[in-house]
């Protein structure tokens, strides 16, 4: 789907399913209806790329955020928006946060690897984890809440339990992964990434080779890729039915993948 | 008594003047009718050296005693003369031996008792052939990775790489495999060190401070460094030859540029070595390092030359001088006879190929045929094996872009064209005197030449700018095996024994994707080893086979009988790894499990205060909510279709 002028940054489904918000780096923030592509609104606003997407439970609000330093709040429905809040800076720039279980901690990603959990009431760091060893592109909640997947430059993706921050599972490959999802339904991840945009030194004639790809999550091995970007993939995300994903790329494109039942049959050697 | 002190004082010392005496022995002995041309020859060779102040020629007899005393204006002089006079071939039954006269002086006073040298413990670095012992018959890679911190040895196996050895640091740049596969060389600041035997030990060190380039000869007895920073006109220290064994410094030479290394090329036998320089060929031998006949060739315009890789031949090419044309020389060594001279016409440029064994010469020659303009290229094909070196010609219509011998066979392989209209073509030398293009393959994604080192198959491959385009081919009947790519490949490496190829992405090349991907000699990919900044990889060699033809016939007779053992065996390893796997993946699986069912407890426990956190509305399920859902019918266009009414 092309609605955007610039490289998409985050997609986001509503807890439903039936929409999808795209938010990137040309200021506008989208909405599509997931079952066939069509594009409900556009909210416009924002001064500077926007980082990041998410909806409330019952699809009344949507919050974005935005390198123009505000997050914005906007009605679903209408295009009204307001100023929500101003983030200040300080070091160890978060790079990604997501809610806890019961809303009583945030679990964030910050620049140099680390992960954290900061009580929603005093902002006090509960608890540590330092398992990446460069920044954290994406964090993603499983639908139960109850573990999140975090997406490093550092060419892993890793499984933490949410509340109590132990490292579960790792997988690997040899390029930065920018995000990475929990299927809803299966013991399976998406992951998402692409080289630096500073390390491209040569045109690719590679037309649609970058690659979505699947993991195992018990197993940490991949068992399947899907192509189709024309540049390195910026987000992933689950349908929350767990019978479809879809990927933004750094090529403006959102692609919107429904799984054939062989996926659903698919089984390691075990 | 002062006088006499300063008259004293100038009285000539004993050690005075005999450290500037050398003593030449093996002089002819002559009568006094002679003498006078004796001296004049001495003198005039050795007065090369220095100036002469005084010379003697003690005799008995009428005749000259065989020796001579002759004493330089100093003694540096002297050892000059030592330094190249000694071993000087004057005639047949005359070879100099040239010694310091305080040498004797060191010789006579030996002590009458002998004292049998301190005992050097013997350095026992065990079983230099180790590696060939695998019962498997693995062979083995060095890895360079982590942009040359790490080096790792691994054994190949097809089911994935056993490490063998893996330390930090091992070398400074890259590293090098001795011909015969005996020695790992590293590269540090203040020289090479090589490594062998089971546990790589270090055999060997050799100092040459900012050591860039080596060489082996081929029989691992030398190696030559070269360094760009030692070089003084007096000592010269830019390439250095090792005895390897011994670890001593046999020879430097001076080095104007090191564009072309490997500077000295080594005769196949390794006794002899050779370089050229302007207008001169210069051939020297093994173990005395000293040069053939004691003078070099000179041969006017010699652009390139190269040793036969099965005789000691040297082939070398010189251009048109006047109305003298191009030509080719073969020439055998040691005699110097030219067994073959070839002369071209409007050459622009020559490249030398020999196949493996020395069977074949291919030259390549750039013409300008008279009256135009443009390059066209010749293959000259000098069939060694034959009497009196008979060549034939190929003309090429196309560019050249790569060519290769079958290495120990008679075919031969041309890329030509320009992209994206790239041809490979093979080439049949037949034993009629005819040369048979047995087949072209058009719009191939090429550029190198890959033959498997026990020939029949092999890799056309577009590395780099290509994206690492690979077809794998059998030239026995000029098949493709298979296509395949590797994106960004920069390498592509056989092993010694022709049954695996390894291509691989190198770090030096390209920053991302760094890896190296096994592959069988018929395509089939085995495996992908992912490797943190990997930059080379490179096979050991494997000595030559001890086995006679006759044996060799013998074992490809029987090759059923080993084949069934050996499927037998494979079968099983297959098995096992299969079930390693399963067994890991079941492991893993159950602990996984027994964590999601502890999560799920805890999340079932805290419903409740879930739905006080939504206000009493379930958002556990997608349909924890159904009264709340409203069906929304949404029309959308999917397909347009024209029906023509006819005519009504």
């Amino acid at each position: 789907m092309f609605g955007h002028e610039r490289s998409i940054t985050q997609i986001k489904y509503n807890r439903e399913g039936d929409l999808l918000f795209s938010v990137a780096k040309d200021t506008v923030t989208n909405v599509w209806y997931s079952v066939n592509g069509e594009r409900l609104g556009t909210y416009n606003g924002h001064t500077g790329a926007v980082w990041c997407v998410d909806c409330d439970w019952d699809t009344k609000n949507v919050l974005t955020g935005s390198a123009d330093n505000s997050c914005r709040l906007w009605d679903c429905e209408t295009e009204d928006n307001q100023p929500y809040l101003t983030v200040p800076c300080s070091d160890h720039k978060i790079t990604s946060a997501v809610w806890g279980p019961l809303g009583e901690f945030v679990i964030a990603g910050h620049e140099n690897g680390e992960i954290n959990q900061f009580s929603a009431k005093s902002g006090e760091i509960l608890k540590k984890a330092k398992e990446h060893t460069k920044q954290i592109n994406d964090i993603q909640t499983s639908v139960d809440l109850t573990m999140f997947i975090s997406a490093s430059k550092d060419n892993t993706a890793k499984l933490f339990d949410s509340t109590s921050l132990d490292h579960i599972k790792t997988f690997k490959t040899e390029r930065p992964v920018n995000s990475a999802a929990i299927s809803p339904i299966m013991d399976h991840v998406v992951m998402g990434g692409g080289q630096e945009a500073m390390e491209v030194t040569t045109t690719s004639t590679r037309i649609g080779k970058f690659e979505a790809r699947f993991f195992h999550a018990a197993y940490e091995e991949e068992f399947g890729r899907v192509k189709g970007h024309f540049g390195p993939i910026n987000c992933v995300a689950f349908h929350p039915d767990g019978k479809s994903y879809s990927s933004g790329g750094e090529d403006g494109y959102v692609r919107i993948h429904y799984f054939d039942p062989q996926y659903f049959d698919f089984e390691l050697e075990a | 008594m002062k006088l006499l002190d300063d008259i004293l004082r100038e009285k000539p010392q004993e050690a005075d003047g005999i450290d500037s005496v050398v003593v030449v022995d093996n002089v002819p002995q002559v009568g006094p009718e002679r003498l006078e041309k004796l001296k004049n020859v001495i003198h005039k060779i050795f007065s090369k050296f220095g100036k002469i102040t005084t010379e003697f020629y003690p005799d008995a007899d009428g005749m000259t005693k065989g020796y001579i005393f002759l004493e330089y204006a100093s003694p540096t002089q002297a050892l000059e003369a030592v330094k190249n006079a000694d071993g000087y071939k004057l005639d047949k039954q005359h070879t100099f031996r040239v010694n310091l006269f305080t040498d004797f002086d060191k010789y006579m006073n030996i002590s009458d008792e002998w004292e049998a040298p301190a005992k050097q413990p013997f350095k026992d670095f065990g079983n230099m052939r180790h590696w060939i012992e695998d019962p498997d018959c693995r062979d083995q890679y060095s890895v360079i990775y982590e942009a040359g911190e790490r080096t790792a040895i691994f054994s190949n196996d097809a089911k994935e790489p056993i490490t063998v050895e893996e330390r930090a640091r091992w070398t400074e740049t890259y590293v090098r495999w001795s011909p015969k596969g005996t020695y790992l060389a590293t590269f540090h600041q203040r020289g090479i060190a090589l490594w062998g035997g089971e546990k790589f030990k270090q055999i060997q060190r050799f100092s040459h401070q900012g050591v860039s380039l080596i060489d082996f000869s081929p029989c691992e007895r030398y190696v030559v460094t070269f360094s760009p920073l030692m070089d003084t006109k007096e000592d010269p220290q830019a390439i250095i030859i090792w005895d390897i064994l011994t670890g001593q410094k046999k020879r430097g030479f001076h080095c104007e540029s090191s564009a072309h290394w490997p500077i000295f090329k080594w005769s196949h036998d390794g006794k002899f070595f050779a370089r050229m320089t302007p207008d001169t060929l210069s051939i020297y031998e093994t173990p005395s390092m000293g040069l053939l006949d004691k003078k070099s060739l000179k041969i006017t315009g010699i652009k390139d030359f190269s040793w036969s890789p099965g005789d000691n031949i040297i082939a070398f090419w010189v251009p048109e001088d006047k109305d003298i044309p191009a030509r080719v020389t073969l020439m055998q060594m040691p005699s110097r006879q030219e067994i073959r001279v070839r002369n071209l016409f409007n050459v622009v440029d020559c490249k030398l190929h020999w196949q493996r064994n020395g069977d074949y010469l291919c030259v390549k020659v750039d013409r300008t045929p008279k009256g135009t303009q443009g390059v066209v290229t010749n293959f000259e094909i000098f069939r060694m094996r034959e009497k009196q070196v008979p060549v034939d010609v190929v003309e090429m219509k196309e560019s050249i872009i790569a060519f290769a011998w079958e290495p120990n066979g008679s075919k031969f392989a041309v890329l030509h064209g320009e992209s994206p209209r790239i041809n490979a073509s093979f080439y049949h030398v037949k034993n009629n005197g005819k040369i048979e293009l047995i087949k072209m393959f058009d719009k191939q994604q090429a550029n190198s030449i890959f033959w498997s080192p026990q020939g029949q198959f092999m890799v056309l491959a577009g590395l780099r700018s290509m994206n690492g385009a690979l077809a794998f081919v059998d030239t026995s009947d000029c098949t493709m095996m298979n296509i395949a790519e590797h994106y960004m490949a920069s390498d592509v490496e056989w092993d010694p024994t022709g049954r695996y190829v390894v291509t691989s992405v190198s770090w030096w090349s390209h920053k991302v994707d760094n890896a190296y991907w096994l592959w069988t000699f018929q395509g089939r990919l085995l495996q992908k080893n992912n490797k943190d900044r990997f930059c080379q990889l490179l096979w050991r060699p494997r000595p030559p086979t001890l086995l006679s033809t006759e044996q060799i016939k013998m074992i490809k007779k029987d090759l059923k009988k080993y084949s069934k053992i050996f499927e037998q065996k494979d079968r099983l390893s297959q098995s096992k790894a299969s079930k390693d796997l399963v067994d890991k993946r079941r492991a893993m699986m159950e602990d996984y499990r027994r964590y999601r069912e502890e999560a799920l407890k805890i999340y079932q426990e805290q419903k409740s205060i879930r739905l006080e956190l939504r206000g009493g509305v379930g958002t556990d399920e997608l349909d924890s909510n159904v009264d709340d859902w409203e069906e929304e019918t949404i029309e959308f266009f999917i397909n347009e279709e024209i029906i023509p009414i006819g005519d009504l």
